[in-house]
């Protein structure tokens, strides 16, 4: 008895529908992807000790309290604050003369102390906190 | 003289290499999206005119519009426990590019919640990067 040959086939994976496939997966990352730049400012707030040694009655300084800004005890806006701190040419000078200490007090809300935080440092100052409770400085 | 009829050859588009190319595309899109720590987090960052593009850290600290501290996308109790945590992570990173930490905070948030985180990635030996964005234009 003859038995018919059976030919064996290949296996074969489809792929026709493997392009599809990773099309829509890029379609999808470029859906879901936002594409950002972050925008901000650095800054580095010296250590407690290092700020009040070198605060003198020269050092700057800003004071929030509530609705209010003070530069130096001066009731300012913060356009005027901004010439004020650039009057000062804190760029060119020496890493301890450049220290602006900020004093808080009351209720002041981020996007104050961030516009403060912002003309300092883009005046070239550093920037050394004074909390009101804790009367330490950082 | 009679000519052979010519035997018109169907066009074939080759498809083969579709897929690597869908692929490489897509292997392109992952490796240039930075995903976000803190989507989902519910936040309007502050504005001010001093800011300029930044580098993203690879540390994150998040205030969002409750008053929640988030650090690496993750909750944290107090700025305390931020600071704790924070020296481990900055310990072996020597270099103030290394040490940079992004942080994003609701604008509304009262100085009673940043200050202390400010104070606590001060400590901790971070440099602070503070995000925000450019005013409208009117």
């Amino acid at each position: 008895m003859t038995f018919a040959r059976h030919e064996r086939k290949e296996p074969h994976v489809p792929t026709d529908s493997l392009s599809d496939v990773a099309f829509l997966l890029i379609i999808f990352f470029i859906l879901t992807t936002s594409i950002r730049q972050l925008t901000g400012f650095v800054t580095e707030l010296p250590a407690a000790e290092k700020a009040t040694a070198q605060q003198t009655e020269k050092t700057p300084t800003v004071q929030l309290r509530d609705a209010e800004l003070r530069f130096n005890d001066q009731v300012v806006d913060t356009a005027t604050l901004r010439a004020r701190l650039f009057s000062l040419n804190l760029a060119g000078r020496r890493e301890e003369e450049r220290i602006v200490v900020v004093e808080t007090s009351g209720k002041v809300d981020y996007q104050r102390y961030f516009e403060t935080l912002a003309a300092i440092s883009g005046a070239g100052g550093i920037v050394g906190l004074l909390t009101e409770e804790e009367g330490s400085s950082r | 003289m009679r000519m052979p009829p010519r035997r018109r050859r169907p066009i074939l588009v080759p498809t083969a290499s579709m897929g690597d190319i869908a692929f490489l595309l897509t292997i392109f899109f992952i490796l240039t999206s930075n995903f976000a720590r803190e989507s989902g987090l519910r936040l309007t960052p502050p504005r001010a005119p001093e800011v300029s593009p930044v580098k993203e850290p690879h540390l994150s600290v998040v205030i969002d519009e409750n008053g929640q501290i988030y650090l690496q996308g993750g909750r944290v109790a107090n700025s305390d426990a931020l600071e704790s945590a924070l020296t481990v992570l900055l310990r072996t990173r020597p270099t103030p590019d290394a040490r940079q930490v992004m942080l994003k905070c609701d604008r509304s948030v009262d100085r009673s919640v940043f200050e202390p985180v400010l104070g606590a990635i001060a400590r901790a030996g971070g440099v602070i990067v503070a995000v925000g964005d450019r005013p409208r234009a009117e």
